[in-house]
């Protein structure tokens, strides 16, 4: 006997859980939506906002993207391994999706590239000064309010715990578990799972990906995605694909010092492994998933960015070279400020040293390797760069005492993909059919970027939670009105 | 009476009262920060500030006092402009990448900055470059994420009375909150309540405990979810430390029949799972249980439920502490009961197991005539049941079987039949009716608190040396620190990580035991595996050996007789709620559950029964509430040292005097006197006192409420 009863059940209120609650509700459906946490919003209320492709803000400021331009990229990134229906029906939804948002209230600034060599696909939500973190906590809001206006249940602090199938395997209810602790069973028509990965649960991630998190992993662990959409939808008989690790480097610990610091040691300065020696052209490091792969495959698991003090203090009166959209502020005057607080609060991320040999040691890194890799770096600034190719403009001889260098390790923002759907965002079983009233949208399933976040095309995640929370929603009530 | 207006609606409210109540209790949400529902407001974040119709400028709301005519706007630009100035000072000094924090998802400023608008970029973000405080057990403070509300001051100080927590200045005049000269909580005489941590509303002071995964009143009050049974532990001790032992009693006896018996014996998960450990050592609670249940007046049973009578019959198929619990559940819900047990006395492992100088009879006696009297209940002794299936069919509705484990392993070793040679449960069922004796060199094979038993009884009945040989390291050993420590006190010679190669013997008697060391023990699904360190063997001389390695339930191997399936092992086969094979019967206890404990077979029957009940037509319900209120004083005020205070130790009969004189000595555990249970009751955190301070009020709760109406 069900506690609850409606058409549609949306487990978790991020991004992609709204926006399928409010367009379920939108097309007629009577909808619940259970959030573990107090507040909607997940991961997203820290992101800035979602990706379009063909939006009118392009248009207006001469973006030459199409969805055709970004589909070819996207397969050929991947190399073609992955549902290619899906990806060009959530970009080919994304710029109506702008405008849906707007007509709810959202504004956005407009499009944006997050570093300079990728596509301005980043639709980042307008506040009220300025561009920077949290933004889209806003839309968040925004969906959250019209939902509200459109009738959709909320039970916060609510847990989905389990998906009930009928006989012929069709969904007919959830099981979850409300703020005492109580179970309580919801019967519904369908089922939406958006619960965005397992990023906060470690031995998820190494079950699923082989890393350690906390030792050679550092991705951000947003509490409570612990994986529950992706076990629902396997208990349910989903079909399993691979869960990622939605990979952004980690400067290990000092992302808690004033933003100069690490703004300082994420310049395309010279970055050596342990063995002391390059591995890269460092002007790629802005795109910080491929530094993150980078580091994956660095003995220990991690790589090393090493600045002088000529080099600290050309940056201290000129601001540093690169910015993004997340480290927009190119004064890094106080980066001095920032090395003391590092000292006192015993920081294990930033070394200091009074020579190279001390540096190397420091960090276990080899020290004749180093001296002979920083002879001939410092011998390419006066001529170019005959090991990487690394542009002129970034080269800048190591030549005064003191020395910092910077760990960098693997990180992410959490997991990413799990759940197989197809472009209607139905969940899969083993046979690649769809498994009847289960829907899925968001982290849990995003399976588009095959092994590395496709950081070219900025955006992503949170405009794959949006559409597919959309699709996902529009399906539900399609599918619900065919039963009838 | 007042009468204001907020937003255009009227409202009658009580003169004084600050504005900000006001609104929230009339539903109408103003963003607040410092303000808590349970502390004297403060005024500092300027988040709930309103203008006042006649005043110039506008003014916070919690320090606004209710009177007649005031007229407010929650609202206006000039409001909103204020409010996010505010918002954007406190977030320039605040770390700006929230997914590291653990509060992520249930801080109120992250809600705040949800509900006023995201704010970066105009104002120079500053690190306060504080190092994460992790020097104190149970309460982690992050000092960079502090916003300086000043709750946790206020919390500490005026609603505790504890006064650990003040405003600090560093030297470089950065403001935060902590102890004088940044001492230890303890040596600040902290009381560990956890109000701090309740009301911080960022993630700045946390509870190391804390998980998403686990319910909030089960990582708060870790005992109550750690005995089976869900005993009100922190209830139960307040009222030990109010002296009102009659009323702790009743608060046990809601979810336990026999609080005196466990007061001796139990296995006591809920001193596991104590908070108190992390500071010193956990609550006694187990000794705390035992003084109250010695000082119980029997009040409960006034209050005790008793539904009419159903008419349905229910057999209980083993009278041990478990199938005693399903009785008297039954026998309360209106059923009529009828208790088999095979032996000639009632009681189970409560008298069979565990030897009477550690459990007196009188204890068990007293304990299962309360329960006989509570309904209709018949007792048969001495009767058998070998086929269970067939109850019913004799006219019961419904079967419970919780059998016991009373049939002792006897390893498959040469010379395991030797004469001399003894299993643990006939040995300790013949100690308990006089028939039992040893020699004069003993050898216990196992080393869990069973084998410390038979130790015991063995050096009561005359031995003059014990060996006890176990596979597990001493460290690892299953029996309890404190019970091992008695029998060494008693004189045990223990021989850890030791496997048994065989038993020795000349003209059929035994004459020693041949042990060897083993390395790297450890459990593989379930089966013991192990190397054998070659060249470690020796011979322990004895004349009586007694196997102490496990027991199983006394059910004949066919489970075709006995009727019901069984799974490896002879257990009986059963779901979580107890629900055999067979429809119509649950099962519980050691016999279900495989040998584990007195509260784990109780828990067990009580979920059982109240199955059984909805089978027969009841709602199933078996919750009594027998204890009277409680007052629960939050101002628990400052003890000097309280975190040092040790844990207090009970009196214990000293050797040898406990050994030659078991008989007359009475119990060798003696428990508390009133000054040891009262300091003992002391000791204890509190820590259900956070439960019940009030839950932020945010603003999705309000617009929540808009929807309701």
């Amino acid at each position: 006997m069900a506690d609850f009863e409606t058409q549609v059940v949306v487990i978790a209120g991020g991004p992609a859980g709204l926006s399928a609650a409010v367009q379920a509700a939108e097309d007629g459906a009577e909808v619940i939506l259970l959030e573990k946490n107090a507040a909607v919003g997940g991961a997203a209320n820290m992101g800035m906002g979602p990706l379009a492709i063909g939006s009118k803000y392009q248009q207006r400021q001469m973006i030459d993207i199409t969805v055709e331009k970004a589909l070819n990229m996207f397969m050929e990134y991947t190399h073609y391994n992955v549902n290619g229906r899906l990806v060009k029906r959530y970009f080919e939804q994304s710029a109506e999706t702008i405008e849906w948002l707007e007509d709810m209230g959202v504004e956005f600034e407009g499009a944006y590239k997050y570093f300079t060599k990728s596509e301005a696909t980043w639709h980042i939500v307008k506040t009220d000064q300025g561009i920077g973190p949290r933004a889209a906590s806003f839309m968040n809001k925004a969906l959250y309010a019209r939902a509200q206006e459109l009738g959709v249940t909320f039970m916060l602090e609510t847990a989905g715990k389990k998906i009930l199938q009928d006989e012929d395997g069709k969904v007919c209810g959830v099981v979850a578990m409300d703020k005492d602790g109580k179970e309580i069973t919801i019967a519904c028509k369908a089922a939406i799972l958006a619960c965005g990965g397992g990023g906060a649960n470690p031995e998820f991630i190494k079950e699923q990906t082989g890393y350690t998190f906390g030792v050679d992993m550092f991705n951000f662990a947003i509490p409570g995605n612990v994986g529950d959409g992706i076990r629902m939808a396997w208990e349910a008989g989903g079909h399993k694909v691979p869960v990622r690790i939605e990979a952004a480097a980690n400067f290990e610990g000092i992302d808690e010092l004033p933003q100069s610091v690490p703004n300082v040691l994420m310049q395309p300065n010279l970055l050596v492994d342990k063995h002391g020696k390059r591995v890269m052209d460092e002007e790629q490091m802005q795109n910080t998933t491929y530094l993150s792969n980078a580091c994956s495959h660095a003995k220990g698991r991690v790589l090393y960015s090493i600045v002088d003090t000529s080099i600290v203090k050309y940056y201290m009166r000129n601001g540093v070279d690169e910015i993004s959209m997340v480290r927009f502020d190119p004064d890094v005057s106080d980066f001095t400020e920032g090395v003391r607080i590092a000292e006192e609060t015993g920081n294990k991320g930033l070394f200091k040293a009074d020579s190279l040999e001390e540096l190397a040691e420091k960090c276990g890194i080899d020290v004749d390797n180093l001296l002979e890799t920083v002879d001939n770096y410092n011998d390419y600034c006066d001529g170019y760069d005959e090991e990487f190719f690394k542009r002129k403009k970034y080269l800048r001889p190591l030549t005064k005492a003191p020395y910092y260098a910077a760990a960098v390790r693997p990180g992410g923002y959490g997991t990413v993909g799990g759940i197989d759907i197809n472009e209607n965002c139905e969940v899969l079983n083993n046979d690649l059919d769809p498994i009847p009233g289960l829907y899925a949208a968001g982290a849990d399933a995003c399976n588009i970027y095959d092994d590395s976040y496709m950081f070219l095309l900025p955006g992503n995640s949170m405009g794959f939670a949006v559409n597919t929370g959309r699709i996902a929603g529009m399906q539900a009530v399609e599918y619900m009105d065919e039963e009838d | 009476m007042a009468v204001i207006t907020i937003d255009g609606i009227r409202l009658e409210v009580p003169d004084g009262k600050n504005v900000l109540e006001c609104a929230l209790d009339a539903g109408i949400y103003i963003p607040h920060l410092c303000h808590h529902k349970d502390l004297l407001p403060l005024g500092s974040c300027r988040m709930c500030i309103v203008e006042v119709e006649g005043e110039a400028s506008p003014v916070p709301s919690c320090k606004l006092e209710a009177r007649d005519g005031l007229v407010i706007q929650t609202q206006t630009e000039e409001v909103k402009r204020l409010r996010m100035l505010a918002l954007e000072l406190l977030l320039a000094g605040h770390p700006e990448d929230c997914s590291t924090c653990p509060k992520y998802g249930n801080c109120e400023l992250q809600m705040l900055i949800q509900y006023i608008g995201p704010k970066t970029g105009r104002l120079k973000m500053r690190s306060k470059g504080f190092a994460a405080n992790d020097k104190n057990p149970l309460i982690l403070h992050d000092m960079n994420r502090c916003v300086l509300c000043g709750r946790c001051v206020r919390a500490c100080g005026d609603l505790r009375g504890v006064n650990v927590l003040h405003y600090q200045k560093r030297e470089d005049l950065e403001v935060y909150t902590g102890t004088l000269h940044q001492k230890l909580l303890k040596d600040a005489n902290c009381r560990f309540c956890q109000a701090c941590v309740e009301v911080c509303p960022t993630g700045t002071i946390r509870d190391k405990l804390a998980s998403s995964e686990v319910r909030k009143e089960d990582y708060v009050v870790p005992c109550r979810k750690g005995c089976p049974a869900h005993i009100d532990v922190p209830r139960y001790i307040r009222f030990i430390e109010q002296g009102d032992y009659a009323a702790a009693t009743a608060t046990v006896r809601e979810k336990v029949p026999f609080p005196h018996s466990l007061g001796y014996i139990c296995v006591h998960s809920c001193e596991l799972e104590c908070k108190h450990q992390f500071l010193n050592e956990p609550v006694s609670i187990r000794n705390l249980k035992r003084y109250a249940a010695e000082h119980d007046d029997g009040s409960w049973k006034e209050k005790a439920f008793h539904k009419p009578a159903t008419g349905k019959k229910i057999a209980v198929v083993g009278g041990g502490p478990s199938g005693l619990t399903a009785a008297y559940y039954g026998a309360k819900l209106g059923h009529s009961v009828t208790v088999f047990e095979c032996a000639d006395k009632l009681g189970g492992q409560l008298r069979y197991g565990i030897p009477s100088y550690r459990l007196p009879r009188e204890v068990v006696d007293k304990e299962i005539a309360d329960i006989l009297e509570a309904g209709d209940i018949t007792v048969k002794t001495g009767t058998k049941i070998d086929n269970v299936p067939a109850l019913l069919e004799q006219g019961f509705d419904a079967v419970y079987v919780a059998v016991g484990t009373h049939q002792g392993a006897r390893l498959p070793l040469p010379g395991n039949d030797l004469e001399g040679v003894q299993v643990n449960t006939d040995f300790l069922r013949a100690f308990e009716e006089g028939t039992a004796s040893v020699g004069e060199r003993v050898v216990i094979l196992g080393g869990g608190n069973v084998a410390i038993d038979c130790a015991g009884a063995a050096f009561r009945l005359g031995a003059k040396s014990i060996d006890m040989a176990c596979l597990e390291a001493y460290d690892a050993m299953t029996a309890t620190d404190e019970e091992r420590a008695w029998a060494e006190e008693e004189g045990v010679v223990l021989h850890n990580s030791k496997t048994f190669p065989q038993i020795l013997g000349e003209n059929g008697h035994v004459t020693g035991v041949e042990i060897q060391s083993v390395g790297n023990f450890r459990k593989e699904n379930g089966r013991m595996v192990f190397d054998k360190l070659e060249g470690t063997n020796e011979i322990l001389p004895a004349d009586t050996v007694i196997f102490a390695t496990g027991q199983r339930p006394t059910i004949p191997m066919d489970p075709e007789a006995f009727g019901l399936a069984l799974t490896h092992g002879n257990y009986v086969a059963a779901d979580e709620s107890g629900k055999t094979s067979v429809a119509g019967i649950w099962a519980g206890g050691d016999s279900m559950t495989g040998t584990t404990s007195v509260i784990k077979g109780i828990a067990g029957a009580r979920t059982a029964i109240s199955e059984i009940d909805k089978f027969l037509g009841g709602d199933g319900n078996i919750e009594e509430s027998l204890a009277p209120e409680q007052v629960k004083n939050p101002y628990i005020g400052s003890i000097e040292g309280f975190a040092d205070i040790p844990r207090t130790d009970p009196r214990v009969v000293p050797c040898p005097e406990r050994v030659e004189n078991w008989q007359s000595c009475g119990p060798m555990d003696q428990g508390f006197d009133d000054a040891k249970a009262k300091c003992e009751a002391g000791r204890c955190l509190q820590c259900d006192l956070r439960l019940c301070i009030s839950r932020p009020q945010t603003w999705g709760d309000f617009a929540k409420e808009g929807e309701k109406a």
